[in-house]
């Protein structure tokens, strides 16, 4: 926006109008300094300089015009005189605070990270200004409004909260009156009752008695509230024309990082369709490939696995040796868990495709107990539960909820063997919006070097078993986008966690048809 | 009562040994190895039950469980399939199959599901 001179609620002069005790004892040094060489050049010199008293003359207003003239050829050197010997030995402090102000603005100008830029200036404003509390506040352009990047003497929670409308009577104002500093208690004043109740509203949520906007061309990018700790704090004319200044470096600091954080999220967002394009074409391949390798491998299986069932199950007199009756149900229960090895994969490929409803992990994680009950009372394992009583629905298919909690359980179940403790907890983080389901079990533990390995595909220390359950576990948890993690300790036991974003509602409600309610009924290797 | 079965399957050795393993349990069993053979063998043969394998090159098992259904719906029908993917098996179902069943095949359940379908035909359900 362009500044409008004389627009009507505000006008340049005002917002200088500022007199600090400072400013004001420097006018009557320099007052008193031109008056003391203004009488002494005008009446003393012509006592002493005969000539200079015929250069006089007599007339009685002549010494009055030396004054005046000496008064407005030396004002501006004796000003600067007074102002350095005042800063020099009287206000050291401020010509300090302007050096560092300046050095920062030298650091932001290399610098092109948003959150360290606004870390750097609202600690070193509120630091060095003394100020009760700076917030610098940067446009979001998702909920088109503006946001706090950082703040100084806020609580974080708070200034999280903080939130700016575009249209704001601040932002406004700001708009009107361009990049000039703001001062809470003039810019009020000026105004009428209901406009300065609105305005006054947006000061009291920053928290603030001066506003600092960020142009950089015209375009509003940021800006800096604050707010000092005395109440009759004032800044003097000199100060804001630095505080412009220096405004105009931080504008330009923070719209570079603004452009950068934007050119990284899309790169991100790039990214992410990418790799989604990927996954799913990599799916569909596993997908085609699973499923052309049960059609040629599950017929051969049928073939060998059926002619062994056909001579264990055969009726008549003959009876079956010991030992061939032990080979042909080998033979069974081997076809067996090669075919498993196809059907997990086909599971795993197709369960992304799967409709997405409201699913009560409690009530998953009960079935999924009552699966591995009997199997649990055999070995003398004590499974335990813990429930989040605040734990809410969680929308996602209710097959690969299922798969998680199976494969957790049954993976405890086998490294504990015999005699030995399961928990599993379902936790909400309300903060952090997340869901966590932590399975923990005293069984043998995991070696250190093969930590890494467990959610491998074919990962497994069985001789049963196919090695695809953690990581059919892990490609869901991950679709999910989610995370799981294991801690191991070889000997005591281990701790698996799964924490996925928790999701109120399914984003397109559009995938109601039943699909895949047959797809598969989940086969425990036994 | 005689038991009357089809087993049809593109894989002859399946055919077989399922073959062998219901004349030991005294059913009269028939055998084809296509869709088309199926269909002829359903109106001369006329079994009670008849196992019905999915995927087989021309005429596949949906079509033929259609043709089934429509002409004798009487019969009941088990799928029989090599890949458990929910949409053959769910139109299958749609189309009036009774039940379905993966390879490997577990010979002890496969004879009770036939068993209970056999006695349902004769109920006329």
């Amino acid at each position: 926006m362009i500044q409008k001179e004389g627009s009507p609620i505000f006008n340049k002069t005002m917002l200088f109008h500022l007199r600090s005790p400072r400013s004001v004892l420097k006018k009557v040094l320099v007052g008193l300094i031109l008056f003391f060489i203004g009488a002494l050049v005008a009446y003393v010199l012509p006592f002493l300089l005969p000539s200079a008293a015929a250069v006089w003359g007599r007339h009685p207003l002549t010494p009055i015009f030396v004054m005046t003239v000496i008064y407005l050829l030396a004002y501006k050197p004796v000003e600067r005189f007074v102002k350095g010997l005042l800063e020099k030995h009287f206000f050291h402090k401020k010509s300090f605070t302007q050096m560092t102000l300046m050095g920062l603005a030298d650091d932001l100008a290399i610098n092109l990270d948003l959150q360290e830029i606004s870390n750097l200036v609202v600690n070193t404003f509120g630091e060095v200004l003394h100020l009760k509390t700076v917030a610098l506040l940067v446009p979001d352009p998702v909920q088109n409004n503006f946001e706090v990047a950082s703040a100084y003497g806020w609580q974080i929670s708070a200034s999280k909260r903080l939130r700016l409308a575009v249209d704001a009577p601040l932002v406004r104002v700001i708009h009107e009156s361009g990049p000039h500093i703001l001062v809470r208690g003039l810019l009020l004043q000026s105004l009428s009752w209901q406009e300065a109740n609105a305005l006054s509203h947006d000061f009291d949520m920053l928290q603030a008695g001066w506003v600092m906007p960020l142009f950089v061309k015209g375009e509003l990018v940021g800006l800096v509230a604050f707010g000092a700790l005395h109440p009759d704090t004032m800044f003097d004319q000199s100060d804001f024309h630095f505080f412009r200044e220096f405004a105009g470096v931080i504008a330009r600091s923070i719209h570079n990082a603004l452009v950068v954080k934007r050119l990284r999220q899309l790169n991100l967002e790039l990214q992410d369709s990418q790799s989604q394009w990927i996954q799913k074409t990599k799916l569909n391949a596993i997908e085609q490939l699973a499923a052309g390798i049960a059609h040629e491998i599950h017929n051969p299986l049928a073939i060998i696995s059926g002619k062994a069932q056909v001579l264990l199950m055969q009726k008549g007199p003959k009876q079956l040796e010991q030992n061939v009756q032990d080979a042909l149900n080998a033979i069974v229960k081997q076809t067996r868990r090669a075919a498993d090895i196809t059907k997990k994969l086909l599971m795993y490929s197709q369960g992304a495709r799967g409709p997405q409803e409201k699913v009560s992990l409690e009530r998953v994680l009960d079935e999924t107990l009552a699966l591995l009950a009997y199997q649990a009372s055999l070995d003398q394992i004590e499974i335990t539960k813990t429930l989040d009583p605040e734990l809410p629905q969680y929308y996602a298919n209710m097959q690969e909820v299922r798969e998680i909690f199976l494969n957790l359980l049954l993976n405890a179940v086998e490294a504990v063997g015999t005699q030995g403790k399961i928990q599993v907890e379902l936790k909400y983080r309300r903060d952090e919006e997340l869901v966590e389901i932590l399975c923990a079990d005293t069984g043998k533990g995991i070696p250190e070097e093969h930590l890494d390995k467990v959610f491998n595909p074919f990962y497994t220390t069985r001789h049963e078993a196919v090695g695809l359950g953690l990581f059919v576990t892990k490609q869901i948890v991950h679709r999910y986008g989610g995370a799981i993690r294991v801690e191991s300790r070889e000997g005591e036991g281990s701790l698996f966690m799964v924490q996925l974003p928790y999701v109120a509602e399914v984003p397109q409600a559009a995938e109601t048809e039943k699909k895949g309610t047959f797809a598969f009924v989940s086969g425990t290797e036994k | 009562m005689i038991k009357k079965m089809l087993i049809v399957d593109d894989e002859i050795e399946i055919c077989e040994f399922l073959k062998i393993f219901f004349e030991d349990r005294d059913y009269k069993v028939a055998t084809g190895f296509s869709g088309e053979e199926a269909l002829e063998k359903v109106a001369s043969f006329q079994p009670d039950v008849v196992l019905l394998d999915i995927q087989m090159p021309g005429m596949d098992g949906l079509k033929v469980l259609k043709k089934i259904k429509a002409e004798h719906p009487k019969i009941k029908v088990i799928m029989v399939t090599a890949v458990e993917t929910g949409d053959k098996i769910e139109e299958a179902m749609r189309y009036g199959a009774d039940n379905y069943i993966t390879k490997p095949l577990s010979l002890e359940y496969l004879e009770k599901d036939v068993q209970d379908k056999i006695s349902l035909f004769a109920k006329g359900a």
